[in-house]
């Protein structure tokens, strides 16, 4: 045991020293207030109001409407701008012209027939602002139909109540009742979960499998293994290089965690106005799901360094690995890509079985989790099935490292490794 | 198992009958041979001759496919008994990102050897072979003869009784070697059991008590290295001239006298015919003219063993005469 742990201090220290790490680690909470923040700051900074003007044809209220409409919300700064028929191309002539000298953001036409067909046309400069679209489209078809009921005979006021906007507020209800989270809280949380556990998951497994090359091209490994017992030297591995998962994830969860608590102050350093940090929310994180996350990343890193260890002791080169390592690359690529059906079906056929397929459980089984409600026996059955076929892994594939590290030239067909394996 | 049972109790390594194949052909061959404790043990071969093999069997890297392997007069394996071998692998290795001495110290506690006592050693031997200053540096920034150094140390760190070392000269310039040829003769005094292999005859004759030669996987030869001298006879002559020693090419081409001659530049090794009397060869020298500056009656080389008991071909000089 004195031996393994030398192998776990020396592969942790020597890691935690080097410059990735230290980048890496103080990267990560840079990126999380990114993420954050960003879009709050952008859209506080993006509410400067487009000047747009509305060119109306109709000779009716519409565009009267319209110009009110725009108005509300500070969005935009609005001109009405009447003319009849005849002079209607001059005027959109001079209006293009205004466009290019970017004293107007663009303008909105309307004609009598607008209100039958509900067609109407736009000219600008943002058109490709999607934001900018859908509001001008919202406006347009509100006016629209508030022009149609009142030719109806519809008295204006009542229109006007049934204008009023909708807002559906979504509430997870789980068994223990209400939890006051929102439904894009939780969405925003499993999609997190999901792709820190990937991440996690591969940087380190493909971190063992470096070592191992690195091991094996420096012929250290020959010293190694007259002082060690070939799998010492791999547990010694895996667990030293997941230390390092642990303690960057740690440090990172800390930094989430007093991010999330001040972000008031933060938000207010960088000029976001109160009610914008406000919308920024988290569901409130239940220990059950936190000691999921750590023992599923936990269990699926062993799972994967294993893996990745094989094709580091049945390659001589980092070049060989990229391709060697595909196969395994695949098996968490194919959980990334069935991430979003089971975000949408938590509790679908394929979501239960991926959750109980060891080589996806990891990271399938915590988005379930935080989306919906697992029922205990699933969760313990998934974490059973996912440890027995940890430990059969991390056995064949010791019995594989253990010829594969002594051995240079030809890279070893699939039938060479089983023979490994039965041999031993 | 008798005809070791008499030897193995008191040697540090028995071999017994082993052979190794690989693909295609036979790497060693129903070899047997046992190093008694405290020597100085010389594995001699060309190139290819199963030297590397024979080391990685006993260091139980890779298994024989017939025949046992017996440490300490047990066959539990080299790494049941690592701590009590340094073994230095013919294909040098380090971490090249780690410091100096935290691979040193990396290496002591694989072994087993506390973290405190391994630091002290690895500092005491670091400033012994002057790399003191380069203890904090990263192994990349060293130089390659430094790295060697450094390997060495790591082999020697933990004190073992039993140093297996593969072509432990090879790559290390004059100083160096000497260095480590001091070290080697101050561990063997102190009672390390030494077991290296190496194509250098010049080397080997310098300080091996013992010597075993193999090609193409057999043993060749095997014993003390005065027993093998003496079992080798004939009569040899060193002979050197201070000038006019062209003059003296019938003689020395005379097969009544001169069975062969190596001539090593500076002088020249003879082996005399059958019943030649070296005082006759003394006198024809003399009267050819040629100007004398050495003649001695010597033992063979090991080299001149060597060649003779391999054969030049297997040989490959270019290997064998690089000094």
């Amino acid at each position: 045991m004195h031996k393994v742990w030398a192998v776990i201090r020396r592969e942790f220290l020597e890691r935690v020293r080097t410059k990735w790490f230290i980048i890496s680690t103080v990267l990560g909470p840079i990126f999380m207030i990114g993420i954050t923040v960003l879009p709050a700051v952008l859209a506080a900074r993006g509410g400067a109001p487009r000047s747009v003007a509305v060119v109306d044809e109709s000779g009716g209220m519409l565009g009267q409407r319209l110009l009110t409409q725009l108005g509300t919300g500070n969005k935009f700064n609005a001109t009405l701008v009447r003319v009849d028929t005849g002079g209607a191309a001059a005027a959109l002539d001079s209006l293009s012209r205004q466009v290019q000298q970017k004293l107007l953001d663009g303008f909105l036409v309307v004609t009598s027939a607008t209100v039958e067909s509900g067609i109407a046309e736009y000219r600008g400069r943002n058109v490709s602002s999607l934001r900018d679209m859908a509001l001008i489209e919202g406006v347009l078809r509100q006016v629209v139909v508030i022009e149609r009921l009142t030719r109806s005979g519809i008295d204006p006021a009542v229109v006007q109540e049934a204008q009023t906007r909708i807002d559906l507020r979504t509430l997870r209800i789980t068994r223990r009742g209400a939890t006051g989270e929102t439904g894009e809280a939780t969405f925003a949380l499993a999609y997190i979960i999901g792709i820190v556990i990937y991440m996690a998951i591969f940087l380190y497994s493909v971190n063992v499998m470096r070592s191992v090359i690195d091991e094996k091209q420096t012929r250290i490994v020959e010293v190694l293994v007259s002082s060690l017992r070939p799998f010492q030297l791999m547990l010694g591995k895996v667990i030293g290089v997941g230390g390092v998962g642990l303690l960057q994830f740690s440090i990172w969860g800390a930094a989430a965690a007093l991010l999330f608590r001040y972000r008031q102050t933060v938000f207010g350093m960088l000029g976001v106005p109160p009610e914008q940090a406000s919308q920024v929310q988290l569901p409130p994180i239940g220990g059950a799901l936190v000691l999921l996350v750590i023992g599923y990343f936990l269990l699926g890193y062993v799972l994967y360094s294993a893996l990745f260890a094989v094709v580091g002791a049945s390659v001589n080169t980092e070049a060989e690995a990229s391709q060697a390592q595909l196969p395994v690359t695949m098996l968490l690529v194919a959980a990334i890509i069935v991430f979003p059906v089971v975000l949408q079906e938590p509790s679908g056929q394929l979501a239960v079985a991926m959750g109980l397929i060891p080589f996806f459980s990891p990271i399938i089984m915590p988005i379930r989790y935080a989306v919906s409600e697992v029922p205990t026996e699933e969760v313990l059955l998934s974490l059973a099935v996912l440890a027995v076929s940890t430990l059969a892994i991390v056995w064949v594939a010791g019995r594989i490292y253990r010829v594969g590290i002594l051995m240079y030239g030809k890279r070893p067909t699939v039938r060479e490794l089983l023979r490994w394996v039965r041999e031993g | 198992m008798p005809p070791f049972s008499s030897t193995t109790s008191d040697c540090v390594i028995a071999l017994e009958r082993i052979t190794k194949r690989f693909a295609g052909h036979v790497a060693v061959s129903d070899l047997s041979l046992s190093v008694p404790r405290g020597v100085v043990f010389g594995l001699l071969g060309p190139n290819g001759a199963g030297k590397t093999t024979t080391i990685r069997m006993t260091m139980n890297i890779i298994i024989p496919d017939e025949g046992v392997v017996r440490l300490f007069g047990d066959d539990l394996g080299g790494r049941h008994h690592s701590a009590r071998i340094g073994y230095l692998p013919e294909e040098r290795g380090l971490y090249k990102k780690m410091r100096v001495r935290d691979m040193l110290v990396f290496l002591a506690e694989a072994k087993g050897v506390a973290r405190a006592t391994a630091t002290k050693k690895a500092d005491q031997w670091l400033d012994r072979l002057d790399l003191g200053d380069w203890r904090l540096r990263k192994v990349e920034e060293l130089s390659k003869g430094m790295q060697q150094k450094v390997q060495f140390i790591g082999t020697m760190l933990h004190e073992p009784e039993l140093l297996i070392l593969d072509e432990p000269f090879s790559g290390l310039d004059p100083i160096n070697a000497q260095t480590l040829k001091d070290v080697l003769v101050e561990l063997s005094r102190a009672g390390t059991t030494t077991v290296f292999s190496t194509h250098q005859m010049d080397v080997a004759e310098k300080i091996c008590d013992h010597v075993c030669i193999i090609a193409r996987g057999r043993k060749v030869l095997d014993g003390g290295l005065a027993e093998v001298k003496h079992v080798h006879g004939g009569t040899h002559v060193a002979v050197a001239f201070e000038d006019g020693g062209d003059l003296a090419t019938a003689v020395l081409g005379d097969r009544r006298l001169v069975a062969k001659a190596d001539d090593y530049g500076p002088y020249a090794e003879l082996a005399l015919a059958d019943g030649a009397d070296p005082q006759d060869l003394l006198v024809r020298l003399v009267e050819s003219g040629a100007r004398l500056r050495r003649f001695e009656r010597v033992e063979p080389s090991l080299h001149r063993i060597f060649l003779d008991k391999v054969g030049a071909e297997a040989a490959q000089p270019a290997e064998v005469t690089r000094a």
